[in-house]
């Protein structure tokens, strides 16, 4: 119910309704003051939110004299395109782009199929003895995380998953927090619809397969989100995963040969950070609706 | 006679028939929780115990392991740096809660109140967060240089030029004011659609009551989102006793182990001197302590989803 209020708050703008404060309260010039030093504070805000952004793209197209100068400028004198070009020739983007999407995307079928078919079943099946199985996947959300990643990455090796995709892709499908929204998504589906099926001798893969699936459009997408920024900015992990160029994604790439270089001239490696940041970027900016209430329909994120 | 023991048999049979229908018939459901759990095991669970076992060992990949007893622990606790780690990390989680928690709050509800606009402050806020932190980690070293935009500022207002990388005294604050930046988006985010989802005609019976505008805030909004806070704050408090990637990436743990946390000592014990048995000590020591956050967390989760 909350969350569904919460929700319809994000959707649309209210223009109507009070908030903390009533029209009465806006006549007395105190109060007025008050939304003044907010608005300021909160202009500071964006400014400082976007001026880092926006800088990131205008160093990258200085000249190396220009960026280093002091006190630095915003603005470039002239537009260095040719930046770009030296830093899309520095580093093989694409490859390193690849390596992330193939991340990205095996993560995400694994997480639907495995995590999907485990919550469907939790959440519909009436299986004797579910809670005490959901207690077992739910209790792995007790143990943080850096308390066994060293662990992990021996258990990596001892099951000769280094160096392979499939170091990312199995363990997508042991995440007891995707587990859980899974579950409380289809929990919120009506179970007539299942009861229909299987009265009309639908089987328990068909159910899942082609209805619980279909259905969960609004939860694959939350997820994709979060495992797609997880897969585009994780860094260390594959860092110590992965061994070497051919299987480096974007973010452990970037580490590497960018942040870590030494001699790479700070406009070429403006601009490439630019290529970096700019897709995600835009695609936020394009979905931001969407994104924002799929934020939402995740909730807490631990 | 033979007809009772045939029923009695029978019936014993349905019986057991009976008790085991539900699983016979729930076979295929069963089938469909293997693949989850089987991965739940071999990638959380043997982990979790390989861990404690790993945490009596010495971890050789060549030539076999030893069982050390509790020497991986007499390391941990001989290890000067390690007082220096827990200290950090300490400092590092209250720097994170001075600094880094309220600023959300108070950005929900003043951006609650504005009623142009808001869509976009908070695509504005949430921006940061879209943007890889790889990319952050290059644009702060350089907003944090000596020669950078930060100083320029303070050079033109005749302060002293701030070494925000270097300077021990400021090292740790620069990467969480960093953090604080990139992260407050969706903390605030969250807390504002908890601020939108309380109902209007409270204030409204507030204000008739008598009740000023701070009155408001104070006996309405704050108490309304306060379990949310509460978990907000464990929630911050495990993510911050853990956090040691901006550390590592942006200054290694230097200068002079100013940011060397506690999950970057576990980080260097077994990535650069390949101490594995050491390095899962001391992840069996954190997880005692923070096992008991994990479990307030928990508990306070449970109330806030009803």
């Amino acid at each position: 119910m909350r969350a569904e209020r919460a929700a319809r708050g994000i959707g649309k703008a209210r223009a109507v309704e009070r908030g903390i404060l009533s029209a009465h309260d806006y006549r007395r010039p105190s109060t007025m003051a008050v939304m003044v030093v907010m608005a300021v504070v909160i202009l500071f805000m964006v400014f400082t939110m976007l001026y880092p952004i926006g800088v990131t793209f205008t160093n990258s197209l200085k000249t190396v004299v220009e960026v280093n100068s002091f006190p630095p400028k915003f603005l470039p004198a002239g537009l260095e395109w040719g930046n770009y070009k030296e830093g899309w020739h520095y580093m093989d983007l694409p490859l390193f782009l690849k390596n992330t999407l193939l991340l990205f995307g095996g993560n995400l079928l694994v997480t639907m199929f495995v995590l999907g078919l485990a919550a469907f079943t939790l959440s519909k099946l009436r299986l004797p003895h579910r809670k005490l199985i959901y207690f077992f996947f739910l209790m792995t959300l007790f143990i943080p995380p850096s308390t066994y990643i060293v662990p992990n990455f021996v258990n990596l090796k001892d099951l000769h998953l280094l160096n392979t995709f499939w170091a990312f892709w199995l363990p997508a499908g042991a995440s007891a927090f995707n587990l859980l929204l899974l579950k409380s998504f289809f929990d919120a589906i009506s179970d007539e619809i299942f009861e229909a099926s299987r009265i009309d001798g639908a089987s328990n893969w068909y159910a899942f397969s082609r209805i619980a699936l279909p259905l969960s459009i609004p939860i694959v997408s939350t997820l994709a989100i979060f495992i797609f920024s997880a897969a585009w900015n994780d860094w260390f992990w594959p860092s110590l995963v992965m061994h070497g160029d051919p299987k480096y994604p974007l973010a452990t790439a970037i580490y590497k040969k960018v942040i870590q270089a030494t001699g790479l001239k700070q406009n070429v490696k403006f601009a490439i950070l630019s290529m970096v940041a700019l897709p995600p970027i835009v695609v936020f900016l394009l979905f931001q609706r969407f994104i924002l209430r799929g934020l939402h329909l995740g909730g807490v994120k631990g | 006679m033979d007809q009772t023991a045939a029923a009695a048999a029978q019936s014993t049979q349905s019986t057991k028939r009976k008790r085991f229908a539900p699983y016979r018939q729930n076979i295929s459901g069963y089938l469909f929780l293997v693949p989850a759990a089987v991965l739940f095991i071999l990638f959380l669970w043997v982990p979790i115990v390989k861990g404690l076992i790993f945490s009596f060992y010495h971890i050789d990949f060549v030539n076999g392991d030893t069982f050390v007893g509790f020497d991986n622990y007499r390391t941990v606790f001989h290890d000067p740096e390690i007082g220096t780690a827990v200290k950090n990390t300490l400092y590092y989680m209250l720097l994170c809660l001075l600094i880094g928690f309220w600023v959300p709050i108070l950005f929900a509800i003043a951006i609650s109140e504005i009623k142009r606009f808001q869509g976009v402050f908070r695509v504005a806020a949430y921006l940061p967060n879209v943007i890889p932190v790889v990319v952050l980690y290059g644009l702060w070293r350089w907003i944090y240089d000596p020669v950078g935009p930060i100083n320029a500022l303070l050079g033109k207002l005749g302060a002293d030029q701030i070494l925000f990388m270097t300077d021990t005294r400021w090292s740790m604050l620069s990467l969480v004011i960093m953090e604080t930046w990139q992260q407050f988006g969706s903390g605030m985010l969250i807390y504002l659609a908890a601020v939108l989802s309380i109902p209007k005609d409270w204030y409204e019976a507030a204000e008739i009551d008598g009740a000023g505008i701070w009155a408001r805030v104070r006996h309405i909004t704050l108490p309304s989102i306060k379990n949310l806070v509460m978990l907000m704050l464990i929630l911050q408090l495990i993510a911050t006793s853990q956090g040691y990637q901006s550390q590592l990436a942006m200054l290694d743990g230097g200068p002079l182990n100013a940011t060397l946390t506690y999950g970057l000592k576990i980080v260097k014990y077994a990535f650069t001197r390949l101490e594995y048995g050491v390095a899962s000590a001391m992840g069996v020591l954190m997880f005692l302590v923070l096992g008991v956050l994990a479990i307030i967390q928990f508990r306070m989760s449970n109330r806030e989803g009803d």
